[in-house]
């Protein structure tokens, strides 16, 4: 049987419970504005029952404490989603500086100014007006004024690229402070959480732990795990570690190849990170891929423009009878030597208006054939398209094959001026379903042999000779001829110098000449143009290794089903830098997954080994465009980008606006509902003092045995 | 199940946009141009590159055609006063070889023949704008000069055989000139300084021999006719011209309208939508302004 005294026990505690329920509404409402808070609601807990002579009472309740309203899933995906909307908002602000630089002209003449569309139709129209009237020169000042404008407002664009660039390189590298802090306070919250509430939600804590998480996944795509004891640990999106537990790596950044790269734990996973998400994601997006192929479609605009109306001027005879020569070229633009960078130093070197050359070579200074030849070259379909290929081959690898054995795949590939190259994939067999690639790209330099007696071969920029060369040379040795059979090249052999003492190939093949005996051949490298003179003869191929990006060697990995698990991607930025004929880095992609998903590479028991391949490369002339159809490709395609990620800007912030209200809905502090609770406890409250002023009035007729003076 | 509480602040972000719209929207009012930027119409905008080049060929291609226009119409008069000339000079032989003029007035007509030829000649080095218009590709060099060293006299030429064209934006080639030679020193009896030079000749001593006069005569006939022929060939540039510059003309209009439409703003249509978003945003804002009141929360119903 209950007593009176259990009773007050009974109500003193629901009115401590309110009491606690009360603070708990007084924190929410308190903390209605704080960012990353959630709102806790009291945990009601009925006592257990009091058994007496085996009939139950109840006991009252007890507030056992406060316990926030998280949906751990679904601020994850919050997370992640706020990951892509700000990756793609960081490239979208990228993307709109970079076509705020090409501006669509209306046709009114205010609009004009710095539109190269405009600007490359007035140079070859300055070239029509000089046909009327090829010795006028007012109409030849008025091919140089619009070449001027031409060049200026593509290198304007090339700067004001490069700076963009640069900007982005900067901003990017100021993320990875805010990155390092938060993984360094997110460990440490970890630490106390497992120390306080191994079991529980951690309230507080835990709130500003998934603060600082919401703000780093704003910043770089991570993934997170949940560990024992509540903690949590972090990685990139590609997987590597940046949180666990209590430990944090910093991500260290450093320059390489001009622009600052990431670093976390002495590996380079810029790549990794570009295409992760997060704003960093979104910066480099931009710097690495959208800005460069600005920057690649003006270099090749600049590059054919200016080789194409060089070469024709050169060709012609000037207003003083003049005609170009090797000596005294009649070149208009600075003449580019290589596909990259043109755009940036376009200009137009050309002084004298007289030295246009109008007429065809040999006629008088009234001929105008040269002039319409170069007001034809508009329509002509000079500029090939930029290089940038992929290429994929279906491959079977047999796991029979010995370890240490090979096979191989080849594939064509064509640079920015339709040069094709015999690109070759080596699988080396290293046991336990692991396989080594290793992708070579064999350049085979031209020879030029304008000048006589003598045959040269310009390397491109840090090209190393290939074994495969097999040069020979003939020359005079004692009374009569002897030929040097091609003397072995190792791998990565340098072209060298003559020294003395001669180095590299240059060596190779001055001992070898000596060896034969023979004499009045010289080789020398000037400035990378290997150059053999005095020979009677020469035969066979100089080929060159252009400067192959790290990832053209790597590991495949297969299950032991033979399905390919690692990479889990296909490999992208490959790159090939300086070619022998001066064309942009090749970039490339290796598919090794089709469209459907399914490995192109896999590793069966069957013996047979089966090739095929395809690319997106073009050879030389097979899509080239005219300037002006290039340009509007181009203006359409970025147009075309910038509306891409605009869309998909859009598209994911109404995502997160979706998953922030229902987390909203769920975790904020909702006024209203503070205010019903503060009603429904003042009035909880109220009778339980009520209750309690009652049993004070019966305990004390109680005690008074019906006196009512002694005890109130 | 609950709302979201904090729904005002989305509310603020639609009305965020509703605002960019009209900025937009008035700027497209005040600049009356419907682009401004790529990835509006990525399509519209290389349409436009490309549209933009046609008319600016066109408008080039008017510029040179009132060029050589007047090149091509110095030509035609230089050769009509050149066929004047012709006439008076065979009107004065065929006088002089009727036989009935004495040696004095022989020698005037071969006076008068000497100045024709001059008059001819110098016709025939006419310049246009300091170049000169028959002496081929060698514009800078006099085209035609006499040597009176052998009698008959010797006029040579000192120019090219080279022809300018003017092209067309749609890839036709209009003949600019006629070399001198072409026009004046024809081939057999159609050399027009060969055969004055033979009529001063016969004329100078006085005495006609009046079949090689006769023969003379008729020879600068020919040739007369052979420079009227060789004039129609520049009165057919300067028809091609007229035709090709109005053909251009015509097509730029067209181009023209057409680059309008694609890059103009329809006034009436933004008009419109800037008048929907108006209205949008004062709606947006009066419920912000209403949720935002006081009176709204349930705590202003608690007692005080």
């Amino acid at each position: 049987m209950g007593t009176i005294s259990s009773a007050f026990s009974l109500i003193s505690g629901a009115l401590n419970a309110d009491q606690a329920a009360l603070s708990i509404t007084a924190n929410n409402v308190a903390n209605a504005s704080t960012p990353g808070y959630t709102q806790e609601v009291p945990t009601w807990q009925e006592n257990d029952p009091l058994t007496i002579n085996g009939v139950s009472y109840g006991n009252g309740v007890t507030e056992t404490g406060a316990k926030s309203l998280r949906d751990s899933v679904l601020e994850e995906r919050l997370d992640q989603q706020q990951q892509l909307a700000s990756a793609s908002s960081a490239r979208l602000t990228a993307l709109d500086g970079v076509q705020a630089l090409f501006t669509p002209d209306s046709g009114s003449s205010s609009s004009k100014a710095g539109d190269i569309g405009g600007d490359i139709t007035s140079f070859f129209s300055s070239f029509s007006q000089l046909e009327a009237q090829p010795t006028d020169n007012a109409l030849r000042q008025g091919v140089l004024s619009s070449a001027t404008t031409l060049a200026g407002d593509v290198s304007n664009a090339a700067d004001s690229l490069n700076t963009q660039r640069a900007g982005l390189d900067q901003e990017a590298a100021g993320v990875t402070s805010q990155v390092n802090s938060l993984t360094s306070a997110i460990s440490q919250l970890n630490l106390q959480i497992q120390s306080t509430s191994p079991n529980a939600d951690a309230g507080t804590l835990e709130d500003q732990r998934d603060e600082d998480v919401s703000q780093l996944s704003q910043l770089i795509g991570i993934n997170q795990v949940t560990t024992q004891d509540n903690g949590l640990s972090i990685t990139t999106t590609s997987g590597q570690l940046l949180v666990s537990e209590g430990s944090n790596f910093q991500l260290t950044t450093g320059a390489v190849g001009g622009v600052t790269d990431f670093f976390l734990g002495g590996s380079d996973i810029t790549s990794e990170l570009a295409s992760g998400g997060g704003q960093l994601g979104g910066y480099l997006t931009a710097r690495d891929e959208d800005i460069p192929s600005a920057l690649a479609s003006l270099d090749q605009l600049a590059y054919s423009v200016s080789t194409n109306v060089n070469a024709l001027n050169n060709t012609g005879t000037d207003l003083d009878g003049t005609t170009g020569s090797v000596a005294n070229p009649l070149y208009i633009f600075n003449q580019p030597t290589t596909v990259a960078g043109s755009a940036a130093n376009m200009s137009v070197i050309m002084t004298d208006p007289n030295q246009i050359a109008a007429a065809a070579a040999g006629q008088g200074s009234g001929d105008n054939s040269n002039a319409i030849a170069m007001a034809n070259l508009q329509n002509q379909s000079l500029i090939p398209p930029v290089a940038t290929s992929s290429f994929s081959m279906v491959q079977n690898l047999s796991s029979a094959t010995a370890i240490g054995g090979t096979a191989s795949g080849n594939i064509t590939v064509y640079d920015s001026l339709g040069k094709s190259y015999d690109a070759t994939v080596t699988y080396t067999n290293q046991g336990n379903n692991t396989w080594d690639y290793s992708i070579s790209m064999p350049d085979t330099v031209t020879p030029d042999t304008s000048v006589a007696n003598q045959v040269s071969y310009q390397f491109g920029a840090g090209e190393t000779v290939d074994p495969g060369t097999n040069l020979t040379i003939t020359g005079a040795s004692g009374g009569g001829v002897a030929t040097i059979t091609a003397p072995q090249v190792v791998a990565g052999e340098a072209v060298g110098t003559a020294g003395p003492p001669p180095t590299g190939y240059v060596a190779a093949l001055d001992a070898a000449l000596t060896a034969k005996g023979i004499t009045g051949v010289t080789v020398t490298n000037t400035g990378g143009v290997l150059t053999i003179a005095g020979a009677t003869a020469t035969s066979g191929n100089v080929i060159a290794d252009p400067v192959a990006s790290a990832n053209a060697t790597g590991t495949l990995q297969f299950n032991a089903a033979g399905v390919l698990t690692s990479p889990a991607a296909n490999v992208s930025g490959l790159t090939f830098a300086g070619l022998s004929d001066g064309g942009a880095t090749l970039n490339l992609q290796w598919g090794l997954y089709a469209a459907n998903g399914t490995a192109n590479i896999s590793q069966t028991a069957a013996a047979s080994l089966q090739s095929a391949q395809s690319q997106n490369g073009a050879a030389g002339g097979s899509d080239d465009q005219t300037p002006i159809d290039f340009y509007s490709n181009f203006v359409s395609t970025l147009g075309a980008t910038v509306s891409g990620v605009q869309a998909e800007n859009t598209a994911q912030n109404a995502s997160v606006t979706q998953l922030q209200t229902q987390n909203n809905a769920l975790s904020s502090v909702n006024l209203n509902d503070e205010a019903s609770a503060l009603s429904t406890l003042q009035t909880a409250y109220q009778a339980a003092s009520q209750v309690f002023s009652m049993l004070n009035t019966i305990m004390a007729a109680a005690l008074n045995l019906g006196d009512q003076t002694t005890v109130s | 199940m609950r709302v979201d509480p904090s729904y005002v602040s989305n509310l603020v972000g639609s009305l965020d946009q509703s605002q960019a719209n009209e900025q937009q929207l008035t700027a497209e009012l005040s600049s009356g141009v419907s682009i401004s930027s790529l990835s509006q119409n990525p399509v519209a905008s290389g349409e436009n590159v490309l549209l933009l080049n046609q008319i600016q060929q066109d408008d080039s291609f008017t510029q040179s055609s009132s060029l050589v226009s007047g090149q091509l119409q110095v030509a035609d008069s230089t050769l009509g006063s050149v066929v004047t000339e012709l006439t008076s000079a065979i009107s004065l032989a065929t006088s002089a070889n009727n036989g009935t003029m004495n040696s004095s007035d022989v020698k005037s007509i071969a006076n008068q023949i000497s100045g024709i030829l001059d008059e001819v000649q110098s016709l025939a080095n006419t310049s246009y704008q300091g170049q000169y218009i028959f002496s081929g590709g060698q514009t800078s060099t006099t085209p035609f000069t006499t040597s009176t060293a052998t009698s008959p006299a010797v006029t040579t030429y000192n120019g090219d055989n080279d022809i300018n064209y003017l092209g067309t934006p749609n890839g036709q080639k209009i003949q600019l000139n006629v070399p001198g030679s072409q026009i004046f020193l024809g081939a057999g009896s159609n050399s027009v300084f060969g055969a004055l030079n033979s009529l001063v000749a016969d004329y100078s001593s006085g005495s006609v021999n009046t079949a090689q006069a006769v023969s003379d005569t008729e020879a600068l006939g020919t040739a007369m006719n052979y420079v009227s022929q060789q004039r129609v060939t520049i009165d057919n540039s300067i028809t091609q011209v007229t035709t090709a510059s109005e053909a251009v003309t015509s097509d730029e209009t067209q181009l023209t309208s057409a680059q309008s439409n694609l890059m103009q703003a329809d006034v009436a249509t933004v008009s419109t939508q800037l008048s929907l978003s108006e209205t949008q945003q004062t709606a947006l804002e009066d419920v912000i302004a209403q949720l935002n009141s006081t009176s709204n929360s349930l705590f202003s119903k608690l007692p005080a």
